[in-house]
């Protein structure tokens, strides 16, 4: 445990070791943000709701999709495990007495940490001031959005080592970083949440582990799920994130145990 | 004393998908499931006592790396039976990786961004390495491998000879009964190579750490190994003391002799002639059995002997030897 500690600390510091990323960061997560709020605004074109969904909720649920998604890089991940299976390099890792998934968790962690410090909450403080954001809908609202939050990086986690893992027998690494892109930003509700899908598109989307990244914990926040469907739904994905880290763990092994039994 | 590594009749046969050349073949590569055999290790054994220093050798593919590989139990072995520290090293690969280092000449360990000082605080909490301990051996290598003055440099910063001199240093903060080394001095200066030479002797000598170290540097072995492998085309073809290879692999020693006057050409029964200079005749012993005295009394003492040399080949002209011969034979065999 304690070296996995250790990780997450290393993380956070080789994050430090590379001061002008923080800026091209804040810059890049404002400019992502300032664009879906002005999709938005635009959209709503000076109507005060739509389908029940006021201007407020949606600035703020934009505001939120950056908070929750800010931080954890998928892009990396997917590159790095990919990279590590596809070059041998993760050779290095089976000789240390660590599992490499669990590391690679501590580390995102750390860096994680730092770019929600770093990027997220100061880009957050910009646009909120600008635009306006709601607080969250009630204390249980404020404490599940946070327990949301880990459950939405647990995932993201997942989905992205899954296909970084992936790249070792299917395709070119950087091809499943596009698809992977791609695939996030509809499927966790960043760029449209799921009560604007037509049915049954909608019922799918809210249904499938994306939906976890964003989606929820921008919901909860803004008080869409009441007590009961906020802990039914906290629940539903933590199977999502078990069912997940066991086919991590089935595919990390089938790929180590391919480069041990035949040399990669 | 019992041995610390056991190697019995070991192999490792790689597969490899078929591929056919050109653009039709690389359709055909797509749908084929062709596979070739290489056999990367071949029925190799040896027993390896604790302390020992031992020098794997063999040109390139010749197999050590996979040799090593199977020991640090990074590779699952395709037959026989190896054990490393009386454990199977890859069903117990993380019991096995507490009690050995590794040093990858060709692949870092380090943190690539991180200070060389913080990848060892991180190599410490891997290891659980006790405070005081992980201190001592940290401050002792350092000063040995004059590590001090860029410990707070990030690794991406050092050249090539203050890496693997990190490198080293990290693969022994944990204390491991063996060391692996795979081709440590590759690439590295003259300067750099002898006092990762000098250390390795060092900590082998005093701490008892068992050293295996693979290598294409003769020098690397005369001056760490006592023994030596040395492994060929998959194949185990010497397993002894460095200075035994000469008889082993039977390399004839040279003989000059040089005359005041040309006493014309001089044929020896115990030894052939090789080259005729006149004044200088040159000759090749193929056997070890003969004694100087022997030559030197058939050539006589009238016929204005001026000087002897006898030249003992060195262990790479031993090597060159064996592997014209291989390859003579090999022609002949084709």
């Amino acid at each position: 445990m304690k070296a996995y500690i250790a990780f997450a600390r290393s993380g956070f510091l080789s994050s430090l070791a590379y001061r002008n990323e923080v800026w091209a960061n804040i810059f890049g997560k404002l400019v992502q943000v300032f664009a879906r709020v002005a999709i938005w605004l635009a959209a709503y074109a000076g109507m005060t709701a739509v389908d029940g969904i006021s201007i407020q909720d949606m600035v703020t649920y934009a505001l939120l999709g950056g908070v929750v998604m800010g931080a954890t890089r998928h892009d990396r991940l997917v590159r790095q495990v990919g990279n590590a299976l596809k070059t041998g390099d993760v050779a290095v890792w089976l000789l240390k007495p660590v599992h490499y998934p669990l590391y690679l968790l501590a580390v995102e962690a750390g860096m994680s940490v730092y770019t929600f410090l770093l990027a997220v909450v100061p880009t957050i403080i910009i646009v909120a001031l600008v635009y306006g954001m709601l607080p969250p809908a009630s204390p249980f609202h404020a404490a599940m959005f946070v327990a949301f939050c880990g459950l939405s990086f647990t995932i993201h986690f997942l989905v992205a080592a899954l296909f970084g893992v992936l790249a070792f027998w299917l395709m070119t690494i950087f091809s499943l970083e596009w698809l992977l892109q791609s695939l996030i930003v509809l499927l966790s509700g960043l760029l449209v949440p799921f009560w604007f899908f037509p049915e049954p598109f909608g019922t799918i989307a809210s249904h499938q582990p994306m939906a976890w990244l964003v989606y929820y914990p921008s919901a909860v926040w803004l008080g869409r799920l009441d007590a009961l469907e906020t802990s039914v739904y906290f629940a539903f994905g933590l199977g999502w994130a078990s069912l997940l880290a066991f086919a991590l763990a089935l595919l990390w092994r089938r790929a180590s145990s391919r480069i041990t039994v035949q040399g990669g | 004393m019992t041995a610390l590594i056991e190697a019995r009749g070991v192999s490792k046969r790689f597969r490899q998908h078929k591929r056919f050349p050109g653009l039709l073949g690389a359709f055909k590569t797509l749908v084929t499931s062709e596979y070739t055999e290489v056999a990367a290790v071949s029925d190799i054994s040896f027993d390896i006592a604790a302390g020992e220093a031992v020098g794997y050798l063999g040109p390139n593919g010749a197999g050590k790396s996979t040799m090593i590989k199977m020991m640090t139990g990074i590779l699952v072995p395709s037959g026989g039976a190896l054990s490393v520290l009386g454990r199977t090293p890859h069903l117990q690969r993380m019991d096995n990786a507490r009690e050995i280092g590794v040093v990858f000449g060709q692949r870092s360990q380090l943190w690539w961004d991180l200070p060389v000082i913080d990848s060892f605080t991180l190599h410490r909490r891997i290891y659980d390495i006790p405070e005081a301990r992980y201190a001592d051996n940290l401050k002792r290598f350092s000063e040995l491998l004059d590590l001090t003055p860029f410990l707070d440099r990030a690794v991406r910063q050092l050249s090539l000879g203050q890496r693997m001199r990190a490198e080293i240093v990290m693969s022994l903060l944990h204390d491991p009964k063996i060391l692996f080394l795979d081709e440590p001095t590759i690439g590295l200066d003259v300067v750099a190579k002898d006092a990762v030479r000098k250390f390795l002797a060092e900590i082998n000598r005093e701490r008892g750490v068992t050293i295996i170290l693979t290598t294409h540097d003769l020098v690397d072995i005369e001056e760490i190994c006592p023994r030596l492998i040395m492994v060929d085309h998959s194949r185990l073809i010497f397993d002894g003391e460095l200075s035994r290879l000469r008889s082993a692999l039977g390399s004839a020693r040279r003989l000059t002799l040089e005359f005041t006057a040309d006493p014309g050409p001089l044929p020896l029964t115990s030894a052939t002639l090789t080259a005729d200079e006149g004044l200088r005749k040159h000759y090749l012993l193929e056997s070890d059995d003969i004694s100087l005295v022997t030559i030197l009394s058939e050539v006589g003492s009238d016929r204005g002997l001026k000087d002897v040399a006898l030249h003992e080949p060195d262990i790479e002209e031993v090597i060159r030897t064996f592997y014209q011969r291989r390859n003579a034979a090999a022609a002949v065999a084709g």
